[in-house]
């Protein structure tokens, strides 16, 4: 008898909140739903912190360089540009050649 | 790096000293549009990029309907800056597009594709052609389910041109619809048959352009000008700008990196607002233009009509700008070159809106 009151009780419990099943299960559902787009979203990108910071860093550096190296086209352009302009980048013909 | 004795060795055998000589001797004119002429280069070294990528990508990838899907995920998440390498030919593919779009109107607003350069704009544009079939070829290759769509609704589309779009339809898919068999043609003419041409193009374009030198805007030819000589001045300023291009297409390659839908499923209904890639935007919203009957014929036929023949028009135009050829001023075609370029953009904006 006992353990009829209990099952009995358990029911009793659970159709008086019955009327809150459909918000927990759609509760349940959105989540499920959530959950499994957010396992089928491929990472495209590595998602650890640590690797998103060497990434991000390395980018840093390259760009650094990158600007470096245009300072240094620029520079080397100027010397050409007045070495052009006093014409010493034109071969003399009559120079002496040196054996 | 100085090698005297390799230097010796290859002298004897070839005529470095001519080399050095037509390098030397090839100058540009200096002027206020002489922009124009890196967007040439630019396109070259982003296509450099892709060659490079891409030959690293297909040691990877599988040509299969089950494991294409499987083997980029697999390049992206297991293999060692596989997820750059993808990225950066993603965004290396659509900056070659926008450059050779840039590259295009430049030269159709200066005018340099008058005469004799007629042939410089004809491999140019079947370049541009190509560049862009080889945009959808390996959209499919990622064998998802919006590339699924993008290229069922595109060879679809092929398909209503008239007398031959079956044909031309049969021939992109290798079956009915889009299969396997699609896949595996998609890839033939990604890493073999359109690499092929694309060189041999590329490469009389550069002999075009090298035969007949830079072309000067008609406003600015009769101007007294400077001309720098290409190597080194004009190189080194190429290689300045493709290192901040370089820059450019890493950080996007960083901060964007292209997604991968789920796997490409036949039976399964296309996903909602699926868009083809942003160079067919136009395309697509022409074809929403026009109602499906005009006057009991398809109005998808027509449209296609009307598009083809704007581009063959657009494809014609050094044949058809007399003026520009004699050396005048010929405004008409500089209207029809804004038009085509507004129109080209406005559709491109309100498909990428809406």
């Amino acid at each position: 008898m006992r353990r009829i009151g209990f099952v009995s009780d358990f029911l009793d419990r659970l159709f008086r909140r019955l009327p809150a099943l459909p918000p927990l299960a759609a509760l349940l559902l959105t989540a499920m739903a959530a959950t499994a787009e957010a396992a089928e979203k491929i990472a495209v990108f590595p998602d650890t912190p640590y690797d998103g910071f060497i990434i991000h860093e390395s980018l840093v550096i390259f760009w650094i360089a990158i600007l470096g190296l245009i300072v240094i086209i620029r520079m080397k352009l100027k010397e050409i540009e007045r070495t052009q302009e006093m014409g010493a980048d034109r071969e003399n013909g009559d120079a002496p050649l040196l054996e | 790096m100085n090698c005297p004795r390799l230097k010796d060795w290859l002298e004897e055998r070839y005529d470095l000293n001519a080399i050095k000589e037509l390098a030397k001797g090839k100058l540009i004119p200096e002027h206020r549009w002489d922009l124009w002429y890196y967007t040439g280069g630019i396109t070259m070294f982003l296509f450099i990029i892709q060659f490079v990528t891409g030959m690293l990508l297909s040691l990877y990838y599988v040509p299969h309907i089950d494991f294409a899907h499987k083997s980029i995920i697999e390049i992206v998440t297991k293999l060692n800056m596989g997820w750059f390498f993808r990225s950066l030919h993603h965004w290396g593919a659509q900056l070659s597009i926008v450059f050779l779009f840039i590259h295009l109107f430049g030269t159709l607003l200066t005018k340099a594709y008058r005469k004799p350069r007629e042939l410089v704009w004809v491999t140019g544009f079947i370049l541009l052609g190509l560049s862009i079939f080889f945009g959808l070829s390996g959209y499919l290759l990622l064998w998802d389910e919006r590339a699924f769509a993008a290229v069922r609704v595109a060879t679809g589309g092929a398909g209503a041109f008239p007398f031959i779009g079956w044909f031309i339809k049969a021939f992109l898919r290798g079956s009915m619809d889009v299969t396997g068999d699609t896949l595996v043609r998609f890839y033939a003419f990604h890493v073999a048959i359109l690499p092929l041409i694309t060189l041999g193009l590329v490469g009389l374009h550069l002999i075009l352009v090298q035969a007949h030198g830079m072309s000067v805007p008609l406003s600015l030819e009769k101007e007294k000008r400077r001309e720098a000589p290409f190597f080194p001045n004009v190189f080194y300023k190429d290689l300045a700008v493709w290192l901040v291009v370089a820059g450019v297409l890493a950080t996007l390659a960083v901060f964007f990196p292209p997604e991968i839908g789920a796997k490409a499923d036949p039976l399964a209904p296309p996903p909602e607002d699926v868009k083809p890639e942003w160079y067919f935007l136009f395309l697509l919203q022409t074809l929403k233009l026009f109602p499906g009957s005009i006057l009991g014929l398809n109005g998808e036929t027509i449209a296609i009509l009307l598009v083809s023949g704007a581009i063959l028009f657009f494809f014609l135009i050094p044949f058809f700008d007399r003026k520009s050829s004699r050396g005048e001023k010929s405004p008409v075609f500089t209207w029809i070159g804004v038009i085509y370029l507004l129109y080209f953009l406005t559709m491109t904006l309100v498909g990428f809106l809406s």
